[in-house]
């Protein structure tokens, strides 16, 4: 069957964005082996305004406002995600974002801070935060996920 | 169909992680998913310094599954070595880093210039069980640890025996063994409980011989010190519980390290007079005693199921009813420990089943005319069969439900006489 990943780069190569700072997804739909790029979903428009400042300015503005919708959507800075107590309080954004990919089977960025896990976990989308290329990161999951389906061992190599 | 296995009595080889617990100061760290360590700990003396709780963990999941363990082991080894003081670090690893392939051996490899040793031991389950868990953990320890030397200690034996906390009575049981040896004039060389560790582990290569007394739990380990450390070893096949036994094991290491034989006997009279004298003041409790009646059933693993029959035949002269072996017993050992079996005095032979299900022990124990009440000797999972055919139960293997035991022992003389004390304070409680 069919399935979508999302995917959160900023050029199609890495998975350098992390779940917060990104304001776009490249979506892939995936059929049996075959890869195709599907979509690019904006965040914009679903997202609080704080959304629309992290994109323009990413780090710095992030970090400067207020508003706790900012949350999750402080990139730029190493602590981002997570880093700081109340990094991923703000819910507009993050629950915004989960509703933008929810139809995903599931969602590869950078980091993802710990609140927006626990939505994804809540709509059983599995979260990857890796570092890596794109090309890696389908590659491994889309394995993965036809090993799952077709229900052939994970094995990788010759376990005794 | 898929078949289901009834009241299994053995973990994961990953419940290894209790064998590394044995040894004082040695840390368990887990490669493995966050619920393993909680499955497997029990409250059966397991807190203290290190316990299951604390033990660090990768906590893999599914991001591990598919883009491997590996970054997060490295980081959990590094911090642990930073934040947890241990003489000795055991990874151990789960089934699922290793079915996706987790090269978990390069990665404590980095280690090797460490301040404090770290080693490996693959435990994935489906490996074997905590048995073969146990054998694999003193393998990575004298594989990856321990170096040849020239250097030998005169007497000094190290002993080797069944599983920690996989056997309750562990600890007393190798304190008496070392007790014993002691008394030969050798030096007792053992690495669990308390005050052992790493010193002992250190000592490992210079013994004069190993002594392992087990059906077959570690034979391989030993197998494994004479190729490496040219160390010969001697195979007592089974715990010595009363006197019968014990004086078995005491003649045979005795001529294997050349003690002299006025020597072995002065101890082995020593004390089978207090044992017999100990005895002979019960004699009309066994003998007028209504309710032990002559059959019994042990349910247990290898070495409680051999050791508990030789010791209610040759000492207290029961009848051995079915036996039976529940540790899956890797089948090349089981034609040996069958002939075990039937090797008992007044040319007594007792018929032995290697079974796994609970199931289809009950129903044979269900099925026999024990001619009166029947003695079982198991785990808890016996408690309620027993009970149900008004028979006396005395919880001796694992699962160990209704007893606390410190550091009791049924091995050497007083062993036996402990395990007399508990069988029949089953039988004098049952009318009162």
């Amino acid at each position: 069957m069919a399935y979508f990943i999302a995917i959160a780069t900023s050029d199609g190569e890495q998975v350098d964005r992390k779940f917060g700072e990104t304001d776009s997804f490249h979506i892939y739909s995936v059929e049996e082996k075959e890869i195709v790029l599907s979509a690019i979903r904006k965040a914009e428009g679903s997202d609080a305004p704080s959304q629309n400042a992290s994109k323009e300015a990413d780090a710095s503005s992030c970090g400067k406002t207020e508003d706790p919708g900012c949350g999750s959507g402080c990139g730029g800075n190493s602590q981002a995600c997570g880093g700081n107590g109340q990094g991923c309080g703000g819910g507009g954004t993050v629950l915004g974002k989960v509703t933008l990919i929810e139809d995903c089977r599931c969602v590869v960025a950078k980091k993802v801070g710990f609140q927006a896990q626990k939505q994804f976990e809540k709509k059983a989308i599995s979260v990857f935060d890796v570092e890596c290329s794109v090309k890696e990161a389908l590659e491994k999951i889309t394995s993965y996920y036809y090993k799952i389906d077709h229900r052939q061992s994970l094995r990788t190599k010759d376990v005794e | 169909m898929a078949k289901l296995l009834d009241k299994q009595r053995y973990k994961c080889a990953l419940g290894a992680m209790q064998t590394v617990q044995a040894i004082d100061r040695a840390l368990p760290i887990l490669h493995s998913g966050p619920g393993c360590a909680q499955k497997l700990s029990e409250s059966t003396g397991s807190s203290g310094y290190f316990s299951p709780n604390i033990f660090p963990c990768t906590s893999i999941n599914e991001k591990d599954v598919v883009f491997g363990g590996v970054k997060k082991l490295n980081s959990t080894i590094e911090n642990a070595l930073k934040v947890i003081d241990a003489d000795l670090y055991v990874v151990l690893t789960g089934c699922i880093p290793e079915i996706v392939g987790d090269d978990s051996g390069e990665v404590v490899s980095r280690f090797e210039d460490a301040e404090k040793p770290v080693v490996y031991a693959p435990t994935a389950g489906f490996k074997g069980n905590n048995y073969k868990g146990h054998e694999q953990v003193v393998d990575a320890i004298v594989d990856q640890y321990l170096k040849k030397t020239d250097k030998k200690q005169k007497g000094l034996i190290n002993i080797w025996a069944d599983v920690p906390y996989q056997d309750l009575f562990w600890l007393g049981n190798l304190r008496q063994l070392e007790k014993l040896i002691a008394e030969l004039g050798l030096i007792p060389n053992t690495i669990f409980g308390y005050k052992r560790g790493i010193e002992n582990i250190n000592k490992i290569p210079e013994a004069e011989f190993n002594l392992l007394v087990s059906p077959w739990v570690g034979l391989s380990n030993v197998k494994k010190m004479e190729k490496k450390f040219g160390t010969p070893y001697l195979h007592y096949p089974n715990l010595p519980i009363g006197a019968t036994e014990t004086s078995k094991l005491l003649r045979e290491v005795g001529k294997f390290a050349g003690v002299p034989e006025e020597k072995v006997e002065g101890v082995i009279k020593e004390h089978e007079d207090y044992y017999y004298y100990l005895i002979s003041r019960y004699a009309d409790l066994f003998l007028e005693n209504r309710v032990i009646n002559k059959q019994f059933t042990v349910v247990a693993d290898a070495q409680y199921s051999l050791a508990v029959t030789k010791f209610l035949v040759n000492d207290l002269g029961l009848i051995p009813a079915k036996q039976f072996v529940v540790d899956d017993t890797p089948k090349n050992h089981r034609d040996r420990i069958t002939e075990e079996f039937k090797k008992l005095n007044f040319g007594i032979e007792a018929e032995v089943s290697f079974e796994t299900d609970g199931y289809k022990i009950h129903e044979e124990i269900k099925n026999h005319d024990y001619h009166g009440y029947p003695l079982v000797l198991g785990g808890y999972y016996e408690k309620e069969i027993t009970e149900n055919l008004k028979g006396n139960f005395l919880n001796i293997s694992w699962p160990v439900q209704d007893k606390v035991v410190f550091d009791n022992f049924y091995a050497g003389y007083e062993g036996g006489i402990r395990l007399i004390e508990d069988i029949y304070t089953v039988a004098v409680s049952r009318f009162n």
